[in-house]
């Protein structure tokens, strides 16, 4: 998967690391006594309450940087848009010269090819030159 | 609970009737629309761009300026987050009636990431047109010179058995 999908996807792990810790936090912390008239509350946690908070924090940093090594990975090249239209100009420039230089070739081939084998209509026909 | 039958295809079918004797008998397909067009009841537009953050409505945490770094804003963002995400879990400790500020930075922080990863799509796609103009051109390159060997081997080969058949 390439680079940007990958740091989406990121993102979103930790989205979803974040309001997960925060949920399962909430929903399994021993409620607290909140003044002296009241008795202190009734605390069912779950089994492995007290390792949650680190074992979920540890995953959360684990992502972070995760992210940073993702971003730190990106090829981001020199200059802006404009280097890389510029670019593309040169390529297609390029493109085109050594493509007309492609098309001289296989007519001089073609050409070789009907001087020596003037037998040859089935290749003429496949080739489709006149020649 | 009123049922009703499909509604028949369009008759433009009967324009066609001759168009293998003559294909210029029958009407020419519609040109590519320009612009802003409806379609089932909703406006669509042709030129599709990332919308940047102030018109949806979002405030825009890095900087503005035409060359953004973006390594550089992606990292500290992500510095922000955490720092909120703990923010969050004190707030909720001490005074919990007070999340919904904090909820509201932390999604905050979470669309300008992903504005900004959208934001390097463009730059993805131009990288992508000169790689694959690259690979073309070393291709061709490679084209050219085999036809040229193929050539002069066959050349070679024609001017031996010339040779040989006038020495015999």
């Amino acid at each position: 998967m390439d680079i940007i999908s990958q740091l989406q996807e990121q993102v979103d792990t930790i989205a979803s690391l974040t309001f997960n810790t925060i949920g399962s936090l909430q929903r399994d912390a021993p409620p607290v006594r909140l003044s002296p008239n009241y008795p202190e509350p009734t605390a069912n946690p779950p089994e492995d309450f007290p390792e949650q908070p680190k074992s979920m924090s540890a995953a959360l940093v684990k992502a972070a940087k995760q992210f940073d090594a993702l971003v730190a990975a990106l090829p981001l090249a020199e200059g802006g848009e404009e280097a890389q239209l510029k670019r593309i100009q040169e390529l297609q420039a390029e493109n085109d010269v050594v493509g007309q230089e492609l098309q001289r070739q296989l007519e001089a081939a073609g050409k070789f090819l009907m001087s020596s084998h003037p037998y040859c209509a089935n290749w003429k026909m496949l080739l489709q030159i006149d020649g | 609970m009123a049922t009703a039958t499909y509604p028949p295809p369009p008759p433009y079918y009967r324009l066609y009737k001759d168009y293998l004797d003559d294909p210029k008998s029958a009407p020419e397909p519609p040109p590519p629309i320009e612009g802003t067009y409806i379609c089932f009841g909703g406006n669509y537009t042709t030129d599709d761009v990332l919308p940047n953050l102030e018109e949806q409505g979002v405030r825009q945490l890095y900087p503005k300026g035409p060359v953004v770094d973006f390594k550089k804003e992606l990292r500290s963002l992500n510095r922000e987050l955490q720092l909120h995400i703990l923010e969050l879990a004190d707030v909720l400790v001490e005074r919990p009636s007070q999340y919904a500020r904090r909820v509201e930075d932390i999604s905050l922080i979470f669309k300008n990431l992903h504005h900004l990863l959208n934001s390097l799509r463009p730059h993805q796609a131009r990288a992508t047109l000169i790689h694959i103009l690259e690979l073309q051109i070393q291709r061709r390159k490679q084209a050219v010179e085999d036809i040229k060997r193929r050539r002069q081997e066959a050349q070679k080969l024609l001017q031996e058995a010339l040779g040989t058949l006038e020495g015999q």
